[in-house]
């Protein structure tokens, strides 16, 4: 008996892809077959941090106080009010110039183009994509405002982390859901709810990181890892910035503190 | 390299001077059966990718190199499709449920498909339903294969394909009755 569907047949025909995408693939294989560590487009996550930037108002108040809190210390960066964190992972940066403090996120992807398609199609925004000496990137904002980058590459973010880096990332926003929408279509990242109304853990972020909903705009806050949290927060004290008293948490100590600007951040010793 | 590498190149590298002749032949079978470009390059993607594993695995378990050929790679290119229509029914599987499935028409049916017609309304359909008429139809594949690459029983992917293709027999004769389609087809 014939079936009306045999009609449907299609051989493969030869259809010859953007000459640009073909070029980046090529590039890509030759560094999975050498290196034997390329990763799936679609079906293995990404997103990590590989570098991290403090925005706050003032940079040479900020410097004074965190080089007094944490021990940091600064090499000049590539803009006039910007600061590089010298030897932490993963790499961290500081700017000033800015009212509302936040920390910035720049995300490793295997594909920058193709997280720009992503990004798009989820509702944010992506500028084309430009080549800087630690490779390709694109200036991206979410769906709720919130400004980010992602990079071709690796994240450098160390299983351990020493006193003075960034150790977890803690996401407020208006609104969870868009959230973890946005960010799942774009990195593919899953989330378990966790111990506090509406906050939720990303299963698949490095540094470790959680989003709950809070204020009226998003806003970035790291935690850094400190050795002796009652040391540290008589630092942040003494140096003009707030501190609440450390509370012991299931993984570890952590205190919630302010700088002497205003900008919230967390420690925590574990 | 071990002294095996003067006799047969790394399949590796092998594979990368396959790449340009299949490129567009893999590609290709991507583009006519999703038929959305972003997808098809991110599916290309993700066959070539699999394949560098798939050969550096083989070179690492010291075992005989594959067969490398584009037709290897093409049956690799029709798991990730699979795999793509798989997450995409997982998503809207809420929505299926809700839906549910109108009863089949047991009544052959032996009319002269319109080609172009018929591939708008696979475009149309389910994920499952999409899924299984092309990997039967459109790839030809008998159905015990195609079961293989959905992971189910032979049974059960003739049933599939049976509530397939009256899902497919419903939205085309309303199309070619010239109405208004209800439901999913709305989306396109």
């Amino acid at each position: 008996m014939t079936d009306p569907l045999d009609a449907l047949r299609e051989p493969v025909v030869l259809i010859t892809p953007d000459p640009r995408f073909a070029a980046a693939l090529r590039a890509r294989l030759e560094r999975a077959v050498i290196r034997g560590d390329e990763m799936s487009a679609t079906q293995t996550t990404a997103g990590h941090v590989g570098y991290a930037s403090v925005w706050l108002p003032d940079i040479e108040r900020a410097e004074t106080f965190y080089r007094a809190v944490l021990g940091w210390s600064f090499a000049p960066g590539s803009i006039e009010h910007g600061r590089q964190i010298e030897d932490v992972r993963p790499r961290m940066g500081m700017a000033g110039g800015v009212e509302h403090s936040s920390l910035f996120l720049a995300h490793a992807v295997p594909d920058v183009r193709a997280a720009v398609r992503r990004i798009h199609a989820a509702g944010g925004q992506a500028d084309e994509p430009v080549q800087q000496p630690y490779g390709l990137i694109s200036d991206c904002v979410d769906d709720q405002g919130l400004r980010f980058s992602v990079y071709e590459g690796a994240a450098d973010v160390p299983a351990q982390s020493r006193p003075g880096e960034l150790v977890y990332i803690t996401v407020e926003v208006p609104d969870t859901a868009r959230f973890r929408a946005f960010y799942g279509a774009v990195f593919g990242w899953t989330f378990t709810p966790g111990r506090i109304n509406d906050g939720w853990g990303v299963n698949e972020a490095r540094p470790m990181m959680g989003v709950h909903r809070a204020g009226d705009r998003p806003t970035i806050l790291p935690m850094y890892q400190v050795t002796d949290i009652q040391d540290a927060v008589g630092r942040v004290r003494r140096a003009g910035g707030t501190a609440v008293d450390p509370a012991q948490r299931p993984y570890g100590l952590e205190s919630l503190c302010s700088d002497d600007q205003g900008s919230r951040f967390y420690l925590g010793q574990f | 390299m071990s002294e095996r590498s003067g006799v047969q190149p790394d399949p590796g590298f092998a594979l990368l001077g396959l790449y340009d002749a299949a490129l567009p032949q893999v590609y290709g079978y991507l583009l006519s059966r999703c038929g959305q470009r972003a997808l098809a390059e991110d599916l290309t993607a993700d066959t070539f990718l699999a394949a560098v594993a798939v050969v550096t695995a083989w070179r690492r378990s010291q075992s005989m190199p594959p067969e490398l050929s584009t037709a290897w790679l093409i049956g690799v290119a029709r798991h990730k499709l699979v795999d793509h229509w798989r997450r995409a029914a997982r998503e809207e599987r809420g929505l299926r449920l809700v839906a549910g499935e109108a009863s089949e028409p047991d009544d052959p049916w032996d009319d002269r498909l319109d080609v172009l017609m018929a591939r708008d309304v696979l475009a149309v359909l389910g994920p499952h339903h999409r899924a299984v008429l092309t990997l039967r139809y459109l790839d030809g594949l008998p159905v015990a294969q195609v079961a293989d690459c959905l992971g189910r029983t032979t049974h059960a992917t003739e049933a599939l394909l049976t509530r397939a293709k009256a899902a497919f027999r419903r939205s085309y004769t309303q199309r070619s009755a010239g109405r208004p389609s209800t439901g999913r087809e709305g989306r396109r």
